[in-house]
């Protein structure tokens, strides 16, 4: 007798539904399906279609089994050894944004930087606990302040990793002669913050315009002396919204085309300016559709470079590609503290950056011990029991779970604890909203849109992608 | 074109066949070049003496061959430096293919000691193909030619290529020897339709035989390299085909989508089957795109450079038998040449194709 995987739906139009297994398998279908799959009266022609895309169970061959069980497999990703690491050199910086992301301390203050024997003690971490190949992000602070540190530890992993690659989070406030020498190599990226056109940029963050215009002509400096190695993204406050062409127009002036756009976080000194951060605002939703639609509209089939989201990019490719688990901000299981790992000024080792405001704000300390005596386990594995989404009761009734993640570092600074009811929280209703979007454009019918999708994919011509079943 | 097949002249026409290395200096196993003549090249194994044709002689040097004095050739099993060897098991075969470029025979030559043999005179690092006919026919001689050879030789790699008919589950436990990770199974499959399918192999039920031994190999973890072969009957529907690959077979490790050999059935039946990719691109395009928004690694085999459309070039490969390739005379100057699969030998034109031309 055969049946129907364990499905799970969600109404995303008056009679559009997206249907969905644990493994993330997707197909979009109408709601009389849906009753026809509730109620046991499944026709021949829904059995044909269930079977031709791996859903129908109970089959001599149990290929459809066996394809589902693989494509969970692909979801369930075990842990990997050490392959991201952010350093913070130093929490001192030249700025004080009025939403901080990360704690800072003034440029003058001492004891914010690693000392000597964190440094080697830092060193003889990444060596001992690294892997073949390594990530190393360099935050703060300004990490530019300590240019000395990050050649130390450049010097180290190039002789130690196979191709490491850097990445500098800089304000990009000064590029003196020897930062210039540093950002030339070819291993060694910019990633800086650019909110869009330099009125909101003097806003939020340089406040004169003297500063305003060293930052923009710095910018241009970093472009030529790391060609295709700079990438800025904007923070953006939802009672300030730039108008989403004059926000691209802003990064295409420097030849950015790949935007991360991120809300104002919930983190760090942001919490104390911006209090009502803690929910989420629909009004980012409409905002972030319209720069989705902007982008698209300028993808044509002679633009260059594509213009992409880099996040909703990758969540279209979670969704239809289960082995897609690069993304240590997005996945379930979320794997703290084993493939991605923060050490701070201090040598304390931190899962997230997020982890590490949160100890910083005296919210709650999720430190996993330090460099010079090593990762704290027992920490480690009781904060993993809180990042695994797929039994919680909400979202294991989500088309979307397994293509979503858990974040209990998110969950803990918002709602003090990490068992919050899911619908009620910024991260479900923010990525509910990412995913709804993401499901309307794979099965959009505009030209326009499945063009944008094979360039953020990288498929050789636009073609309609989902499944689907009406 | 490689030849594959060398005349040779053996001092004692009545002595058994052997497998040997040729080589520069004698060894065990070594057929050692004792004399080098202008016309000739003069060959020592063990008791035996045998001469070819001087340029023949260059050529083959390293070869692992199969020589038979009584037909007076040598076949050159394995080929030094190449990686395009494969392994004749049998020519039977259980399905009868409607383009089927090695057409099978009712009669069988049990060669496996010989095979055997050769597999253990490899270079070090080969990968070897076996194919036939249908290599499973013989499965419990080819499962311990393999377990043998894979446990002498951690070295080499293998390629069989099997209409995978013949599994069954009492074979799962077995294909999880260290040894069947080193297979690779290349599994024809032609269309997401089981009627369709059957009726391309000519064999009832043979479709539904396909499923569960796709099943049965993803349990035991092998290796798959899924192969479709372009028709006139299968091509329009090639994206469902991709949407089942996708849906279905997520865990095969690449899917090879091929054009046609102009060899064996489907040389006389080339009017009736062949599909010129190039007149009507929409549905290769198409199914490449499904496939690789899947991340589905695929790859095209036997297309001219020149006959697919430009976003699908990245995904040509140059040839998947070496020895096979050929280039039209309006090749002569195309800048693409030495990337491209060229054409079988056995139709060296590009009449076949409605957009084909030199790229310049």
């Amino acid at each position: 007798m055969t049946r129907a995987l364990p499905l799970r739906f969600r109404r995303v139009a008056d009679d559009t539904a997206i249907v969905a297994d644990e493994a993330g398998r997707f197909f979009r279908s109408n709601m009389s399906f849906v009753s026809r799959l509730a109620d046991g009266h499944l026709t021949p022609t829904d059995k044909a279609f269930l079977d031709s895309r791996g859903f129908l169970l109970g089959k001599e061959d149990q290929l459809n089994e066996t394809s589902f069980l693989y494509a969970l497999a692909q979801r369930l990703q075990p842990p990997k050894p050490l392959s991201y690491v952010i350093l913070i050199p130093t929490l001192r910086c030249d700025l004080s944004c009025a939403y901080c992301q990360v704690s800072r301390a003034a440029q003058t203050a001492k004891g914010y930087d690693w000392s000597e024997e964190t440094l080697q003690a830092v060193l003889q971490y990444l060596d001992e606990h690294g892997g073949e190949s390594i990530q190393i992000e360099f935050q703060g602070g300004e990490p530019s302040l300590r240019l000395d540190l990050l050649e130390r530890v450049v010097q180290f992993a190039r002789a130690r990793f196979s191709k490491p690659q850097f990445v500098v989070c800089t304000n990009l406030s000064s590029i003196d002669s020897a930062f210039a020498d540093f950002m030339a190599s070819e291993d060694v990226y910019i990633s800086t913050s650019l909110d869009g056109p330099s009125w909101l940029h003097e806003v939020q963050r340089t406040q004169n315009s003297d500063r305003t215009s060293r930052f923009f002509s710095n910018l241009s400096k970093a472009c030529d002396l790391a060609p295709g190695r700079v990438h800025a993204l904007p923070t953006l406050d939802v009672n300030r919204l730039p108008e989403p062409n004059e926000l691209l127009d802003a990064f295409d002036a420097f030849g950015l085309r790949s935007i991360y756009l991120r809300p104002v976080s919930y983190h760090g000194f942001a919490r104390k300016h911006h209090p009502t951060s803690v929910g989420y605002d629909p009004r980012w939703s409409n905002f972030y559709s319209s720069v989705i639609h902007a982008m698209i509209s300028r993808n044509t089939s002679n633009c260059g470079a594509a213009w992409e989201e880099f996040y909703l990019t990758h969540l279209i490719k979670r969704l239809l590609r289960p082995g897609e688990n690069s993304h240590a901000d997005i996945r379930s299981p979320n794997w703290l503290g084993y493939d991605h790992l923060v050490i701070d000024y201090d040598g304390v080792l931190y899962p997230t950056d997020e982890a590490r405001m949160l100890a910083r704000t005296g919210q709650v300390d999720l430190n996993l011990g330090n460099v010079q005596n090593g990762l704290d386990l027992g920490r480690r594995a009781q904060m993993q029991a809180a990042a695994f989404n797929a039994l919680d009761p909400w979202c294991s009734r989500c088309p979307y779970q397994s293509a979503c993640g858990r974040d209990p570092i998110d969950d803990l600074a918002r709602h003090g604890h990490v068992n919050p009811p899911r619908p009620r929280t910024a991260f479900c209703q923010r990525h509910t909203h990412l995913f709804d979007l993401a499901a309307s454009l794979i099965y959009s019918d505009c030209p326009d849109t499945q063009l944008s999708l094979s360039k953020w994919l990288e498929l050789p011509v636009p073609t309609k992608l989902g499944e689907q079943h009406l | 074109m490689i030849p594959l097949m060398i005349k040779a002249s053996f001092e004692d026409k009545s002595a058994p066949p052997f497998v040997a290395r040729v080589g520069l200096e004698s060894a065990n196993n070594t057929a050692a070049l004792s004399a080098e003549l202008p016309d000739v090249h003069i060959y020592q194994y063990r008791e035996q003496s045998f001469s070819v044709a001087s340029d023949m002689g260059r050529s083959m040097n390293g070869d692992v061959i199969f020589a038979n004095p009584a037909t007076g050739t040598l076949h050159r099993w394995l080929r030094s430096g190449s990686s395009h060897n494969t392994l004749l098991v049998t020519e039977r075969c259980d399905q009868l293919c409607q383009m089927c470029s090695q057409p099978p025979r009712k009669t069988h030559l049990d060669m496996f000691d010989h095979l055997k043999q050769a597999c253990l005179l490899a270079e070090p690092c080969a990968q070897i193909g076996f194919s036939g006919g249908e290599p499973l026919l013989f499965k419990h001689q080819l499962f311990e030619l393999l377990e043998t050879v894979g446990e002498a030789r951690p070295d080499l790699t293998f390629h069989i290529l099997t209409n995978a008919q013949h599994f069954d589950t009492a074979d799962v436990e077995r294909l999880r020897l260290t040894v069947y990770s080193r297979v690779k199974w290349g599994i024809p499959l032609y269309s997401d339709q089981a009627a369709m399918h059957d009726q391309i192999v000519a064999k009832p039920g043979a479709f539904a035989q396909l499923m569960s031994s796709f099943a049965l190999l993803a349990h035991s973890g092998q290796s798959i390299e899924l192969r479709t072969v372009l028709l006139r009957e299968n091509y329009s529907s090639l994206p469902e085909l991709a949407r089942m690959v996708s849906n279905r077979l997520p865990f095969i490790s690449t899917w090879a989508i091929m054009q046609m050999e102009r060899i064996g059935f489907a040389r006389n039946r080339w009017a009736d089957l062949f599909v010129d990719h190039s007149a009507q691109t929409a549905p290769l395009d198409e199914a490449v795109s499904i496939a690789t928004s899947r991340s589905l690694d695929v790859a095209l085999f036997n297309m001219p450079y020149c006959t697919v459309s430009p976003a699908l070039r990245p995904y040509l490969h140059a040839s998947i038998s070496d020895w096979k390739n050929a280039f039209s005379s309006e090749c002569k100057d195309c800048t693409a040449k030495s990337f491209c699969a060229g054409f079988f030998a056995w139709h060296a034109t590009l009449a076949d194709y409605e957009r084909a031309g030199p790229i310049r």
